[in-house]
């Protein structure tokens, strides 16, 4: 029982995190919690279906595709959370600068919305499809401890959701002023380290074959497979044994999400400001 | 923005610096997994040199080809075969199990 607790449990701790960030991300926002749950659910139905499919999967693309898949749900969950990071930022310009009606920022915050709803399917299906494989297997197996098998299992599940309600009210203690800069840098992490980890199943696939060199092993210190990894590996990326490409993808993401969040936050008004300042002179 | 290019420079730098490793002639070794047991359960691969690895999941459950020490960690669904990619390896031996039944189906990479 144990065992399969901690397998589930293992699973589902990324999707958990990353759940409850999205949470504290949106927090206030007209419907969001509508969108984050149709995308767990979403992700749910999706995790079944990869589960189902994963033979097939794993056949396509001269048997990588397992990994060329999950690289590329991952390489939509990076853009999708860049995309929210520079959204809000100048969002948040606009709405001190009042320039946003009402009606007009609900709209907008429904787009943003839809992106993190995306995040959050894409980290379940990814994450729970492995889940339903196990669970499956265990269903499938002829062993008489089933009805353990499946306890460890819903167990590891509760806990996931239970990662996810930490994160959430842990992020809320934040005063409310400091809460989105804390979410934005903490997307932004999130960010990184899903494209180094696209990059990495990259290279597995071969698609990637420069820069392949490990950079370091740490895994004699914190294995990124343990369950205190898998939350360091979510937050920050952290990788037991990064290749030179991860790094570069990691820093290169990062660094785009920051500059292209700060180019959105600059008030956009050089024109005006300089025909004030020929003002006087005439 | 200074780092920022200086940064897009190094990268830049390094992707010339390192030709693209060749892939000509790769070898590939077997590994079954029925029950609980590997076949070999200990697999010995020369050091120094990538190879593929070829899973065959013999079991009616899938199974997870797992190994912190190779970071690898792939399905294979049951009855179904997996094909891995594997760095070259510094001398030494490398754990892996099926993830799914982690406790009882384990085996061994050594490269010498």
């Amino acid at each position: 029982m144990i065992g399969a607790l901690i397998i589930v449990f293992r699973e589902v701790i990324e999707a958990g995190l990353i759940i409850g960030i999205v949470l504290a991300a949106t927090k206030g926002s007209l419907g969001s919690r509508l969108w984050i749950a149709g995308g767990t659910l979403a992700g749910v139905a999706g995790a079944c279906l990869v589960a189902v499919f994963m033979g097939a999967i794993g056949q396509a693309f001269g048997g990588f595709g397992q990994e060329l898949f999950n690289a590329s749900v991952l390489g939509a969950a990076v853009v999708m959370l860049a995309w929210h990071n520079i959204w809000m930022a100048g969002h948040g310009r606009a709405m001190a600068e009042n320039l946003f009606a009402a009606g007009r920022s609900a709209i907008a915050g429904g787009k943003t919305q839809f992106t993190l709803a995306i995040v959050v399917g894409a980290a379940v299906m990814r994450e729970g499809a492995e889940v339903v494989l196990f669970l499956f297997g265990v269903a499938a197996g002829e062993g008489g401890n089933i009805g353990s098998m499946v306890t460890g299992g819903v167990t590891g599940l509760v806990l996931g959701a239970a990662v996810s309600a930490l994160t959430y009210f842990g992020l809320l203690k934040i005063p409310q002023r400091h809460l989105f800069a804390v979410t934005g840098w903490l997307i932004a992490f999130l960010a990184a380290g899903m494209a180094s980890q696209a990059a990495g199943y990259l290279q597995q696939a071969g698609t990637i074959e420069i820069l392949g060199q490990t950079l370091w092993n740490t895994s004699w210190l914190l294995k990124d497979g343990s369950i205190l990894g898998k939350v360091l590996h979510t937050l920050i990326g952290y990788d037991d044994r990064p290749t030179l490409l991860q790094l570069v993808a990691y820093v290169a993401t990062l660094g785009t999400i920051v500059m292209l969040t700060r180019r959105a936050k600059q008030p956009k008004q050089p024109a005006p400001a300089a025909a004030t300042l020929g003002a006087p002179a005439e | 923005m200074h780092h920022m290019l200086r940064l897009a420079a190094a990268a830049g730098i390094a992707v010339l610096s390192i030709s693209a490793s060749s892939a000509d002639d790769v070898k590939t070794y077997t590994l079954t997994l029925k029950d609980k047991t590997f076949t070999p359960s200990e697999l010995k691969v020369p050091a120094g040199q990538a190879f593929m690895l070829e899973f065959t999941n013999e079991n009616a459950a899938p199974a997870e080809l797992e190994s912190s020490d190779l970071q690898i960690e792939k399905v294979a669904p049951g009855n179904g075969k997996i094909t891995v990619r594997v760095k070259a390896l510094d001398a030494g031996s490398y754990a892996f199990v099926d993830e799914f039944q982690e406790d009882d189906a384990k085996g061994v990479i050594v490269a010498e």
